[in-house]
């Protein structure tokens, strides 16, 4: 088996202090087309997933990200004609630097909040989305419970259905139409296997007085006072990044020509907490394994 | 205090003629440990689901059955659900979430309470049942034992005052059963929860009971401590329907002296052999003629030096396993958990291809594999169709097919089962079935995978006739198995499987006689008396022996005589 990746400190947070991190970081990582927000968007990912998954994150960036960034940077002057700078024609079509510069930023953007979405995965661990949605909907955390408990069940029945075939002497070999056969008849092994055994499963539910009125959630988080400071503070830098953005400091125009606006005091200070805010994941996992090791040694 | 009084029940399942429980009387009292047994299908079951009003079977029902006074059916919903705990048979199917804790917080989010009551009632159950290792992880990464412990913890989480359970050890082996055995002991002992609990494994289950119910054909036969129940059913002896089920020291006693006080346990079983020679014994073994030697046959099925794990960078399951199995032979494979049997038995059945070394199978012979789960197998909708499935792409003509499957109902004894759904058959019958839709296949070898787990003790019996009955056709058995008792009964050969190879191998009596943990409980109790009696025959054969020549004098030398038919 794969170890499983590393918890740092970030994953222990509470279920709303990580959703509420993602949110803002979805929203204010579309609008950072600036070369340097990009640059800080696209790094902070790479590092986070390298603190997380090692060399597989690096596998991951040059086998399908690398070469999505590059198509989109050279598809998108084969339709986007606008800009100034023409670099050579192609069947009379202008290809400009402008039109080539845009698809590589759009790029990069993607394959950053792509990186970010890998690294969301360790974090929301299906308890954390199972306690979200009950804070939505009981009924439907319990559901979504049902299922993911469900989903390993039914791929180990079907495992040991599809072994009991093979001890008929049925399935593994023959053509595609046999295979298809087989598989059905397993398939429908599986459902009648699993009704059966449903019925012991409502039987269980109801003996325990599901059903009862007023129905609770439980879970296994604490908010505790660090949740509420790390949520203040992803709440004020997401503010400070927002200035920045409703007043225009962090566009940039592509067409006709580049024009990186000059580096006013608000976009210092908005991109300093847009970079704050993407780094808060690895600071806070690099802090608890310091506390770790301290801790470790002083035992 | 009574905590449980059920009056004059009689119930009868809808289209069926004969009522499944006849006219039941008796009462519980409070932080009682009651033990119920009975042949399958003799309404433990039924019984046991009219304690709980969820789950009280649909049908015609006379009479009533009170918790504290009070008919459980009239009870307000959410007592009914605190007060009478319900453990059912299947681990897996209980198991409605996708975490341990919130498993073991299902019952109580129901009953509404608020997250820190909640949170305290979990931490607490998961400590009494050292659980707290592995509350974090998801369900299905626990083994079946563990399953059925937490099965038993969120049903406890509710502070149930009684606690009513259907088989709950027949899924598990047997390690995984004396575990949830005795952490429902301590639960008797240590919270005064009142258990009911049907169960097969009598040998555990009667030293823990203060009372022991045996059911027959829907009615109450005796209702007494272990050890009345004990005498009781030692004066009918072997003719007793419930003989084969009852622990190996009632049985020795039955056969060999039944009258007096009958011992349960096995420590009672040694001192019981003590008192009754208290000079030793001049006869400890069985005579020669009586071990066969190894029946001289060519090898069917050689394993050499096979290698094999799951993936890579993981340990080898199977570490340089090497066995031979001869034409005709019943090879048992025993071993502890986890220790690789069934990869062991899935690579002879080429479902799994060896790292390193051969498996070879003698020319011209078809392997047959009866899977754990007979359900695995099944598709159609009745017994009889089951068995034409099996035979719908071998070459054949109609007639052949029905006169086939024909044959095959009578050998397993399910003729008159033949249009009911395999669902609806007993597990003993499932498993039948499902040999008989394998056997039609004709192999001349079969691989066994566990065929005794959640059988009865006369399903065993009837199974084992079966299986000998295809011996003397000629087939070959490979069986890998937890039950040492089985083997020890009827194996030619049995071999402990440790550490991924073979750690000893011989006939079950050198085997077991030569083990002293791993062993039968009649040579457990008997070891320090006779060498290598491992079945109770063995056991019963021996003291009839001894106590004629004591009782004839040393030097007469009685002739032996010949021992009683095999029973046990």
């Amino acid at each position: 088996m794969r170890a499983p990746p590393r918890e740092g400190g970030f994953a222990r947070c509470h279920p709303l202090v990580t959703f509420a991190y993602f949110a803002a970081l979805v929203v204010t990582s579309v609008f950072s087309l600036h070369p340097l927000l990009l640059g800080l968007t696209f790094c902070s990912a790479l590092l986070y997933a390298l603190l997380q998954r090692g060399a597989a994150a690096l596998r991951l960036a040059l086998l399908f990200l690398l070469p999505a960034v590059v198509l989109t940077a050279l598809i998108n002057p084969l339709f986007n004609h606008r800009g100034a700078t023409v670099l050579f024609y192609l069947a009379d079509n202008p290809m400009t630097a402008e039109a080539f510069l845009y698809g590589l930023a759009t790029g990069v953007l993607m394959g950053g909040i792509l990186l970010w979405f890998s690294c969301m995965g360790p974090l929301f661990r299906s308890d954390k989305v199972v306690y979200l949605f009950g804070r939505v909907s009981p009924a439907l955390s319990l559901t979504l419970s049902i299922c993911l408990r469900f989903v390993p069940l039914l791929k180990a029945r079907f495992g040991e259905v599809s072994m009991g075939q093979r001890c008929l002497g049925r399935g593994g070999q023959g053509g595609p139409l046999s295979r298809l056969r087989v598989f059905g008849r397993e398939l429908s092994i599986l459902l009648s296997w699993s009704l059966e055994a449903a019925i012991a499963t409502s039987d269980s539910m109801e003996a325990r007085g599901y059903g009862l009125k007023g129905r609770t959630s439980f879970h296994t988080f604490r908010f505790t006072r660090q949740d509420g400071a790390l949520l203040g503070l992803i709440g004020g830098l997401f503010a400070a990044a927002c200035t920045g953005i409703f007043s225009g400091a962090w566009e940039v125009a592509f067409y006709p020509k580049i024009a990186v606006p000059p580096a006013s005091p608000l976009f210092v200070c908005s991109a300093a907490a847009y970079g704050a805010l993407l780094l808060l994941p690895p600071l806070i996992d690099w802090k608890g394994e310091r506390q770790w090791k301290r801790s470790a040694v002083s035992d | 205090m009574e905590e449980i009084r059920c009056e004059r029940l009689s119930f009868c399942y809808p289209d069926r003629e004969e009522d499944a429980l006849r006219e039941v009387s008796f009462s519980l009292s409070a932080a009682s440990f009651t033990v119920l047994c009975g042949r399958s299908g003799c309404g433990k079951s039924t019984l046991l689901r009219h304690l709980k009003a969820s789950m009280t079977p649909y049908g015609d029902r006379r009479g009533e059955v009170l918790y504290r006074g009070t008919p459980v059916d009239r009870l307000d919903l959410r007592t009914a659900a605190c007060a009478i705990g319900f453990v059912q048979q299947d681990p897996d199917a209980q198991l409605v979430t996708d975490k341990v804790w919130h498993e073991l917080a299902f019952g109580l989010e129901n009953l509404g309470l608020p997250t820190p009551e909640i949170r305290r009632r979990v931490a607490e159950m998961a400590s009494f049942f050292g659980i707290q290792d592995w509350f974090h992880r998801d369900v299905y990464a626990l083994s079946g034992g563990q399953k059925q412990l937490l099965n038993l913890a969120a049903v406890m989480a509710m502070q149930p005052q009684v606690l009513v359970l259907d088989e709950p050890t027949s899924q598990l082996d047997p390690i995984a059963a004396s575990e949830f055995l005795a952490t429902l002991a301590k639960i008797n002992r240590e919270l005064g929860t009142t258990v009911f609990l049907s169960e097969h494994r009598l040998e555990e289950a009667f030293p823990l009971a203060d009372r022991v119910m045996v059911m027959e054909g829907g009615r109450i036969a005796a209702f007494d401590t272990p050890q009345a129940v004990s005498a009781q059913l030692s004066r009918a002896g072997q003719a007793h329907p419930m003989y084969l089920g009852l622990p190996a020291a009632v049985r020795i006693c039955a056969g060999v002296q039944p009258q007096g006080p009958c011992p349960v346990t096995v420590r009672e079983g040694r001192l019981w052999l003590d008192g009754l020679f208290p000079q030793g014994v001049s006869r400890p073994a069985l005579p020669e003629g009586d071990t066969a030697p190894p029946p001289p046959a060519e090898p069917a099925l050689t394993l050499e030096n096979v290698w094999f794990r799951y993936r890579r960078g993981e340990d080898e399951v199977v570490r340089g396993l090497s066995l031979t199995v001869r034409r005709g032979e019943w090879y048992c494979l025993l071993g502890g958990n986890g220790a690789g049997k069934s990869t062991a038995l899935k690579l002879i059945a080429g479902l799994l291809k060896p790292n390193r070394g051969r498996v070879k199978v003698a020319d011209g012979l078809a392997l047959g594999v009866l899977p754990q789960n007979p359900q695995a197998l099944f598709t159609e909708l009745s017994a009889e169709e089951e068995l034409f499935d099996a035979l719908a792409d071998l070459p054949g003509t109609d007639r052949a097919r029905r006169e086939g499957v024909e044959e095959m109902l009578a050998l397993l004894e399910l003729t008159d089962r033949r249009a009911a759904h395999p669902y609806d058959l007993s597990g003993g019958e499932q498993q039948r079935l499902a040999l008989g839709k394998i056997l039609l296949r004709q192999p001349q070898i079969l691989l066994l995978d566990e065929p005794t787990k959640g059988l009865d003790p006369f399903f065993k019996a009837s199974l084992a006739k079966l299986l000998k009955s295809l011996l003397a056709r000629g087939l070959t058995l490979f069986m890998v198995s937890h039950d040492i008792e089985f083997c020890a009964e009827y194996g030619d050969t049995c071999a402990l499987f440790f550490d991924g190879c073979i750690a000893s191998q011989d006939p079950p009596r050198r085997f077991f006689g030569g083990n002293s943990f791993y062993t039968t409980s009649a040579n457990r109790m008997s070891r320090h008396l006779f060498a290598e009696a491992v079945t109770c025959q063995d056991v019963i054969t021996l003291c009839a022996m001894n106590l004629t020549a004591n009782s004839s004098g040393p030097e007469s030398g009685a002739p032996s005589s010949p021992p009683p038919s095999s029973f046990c």
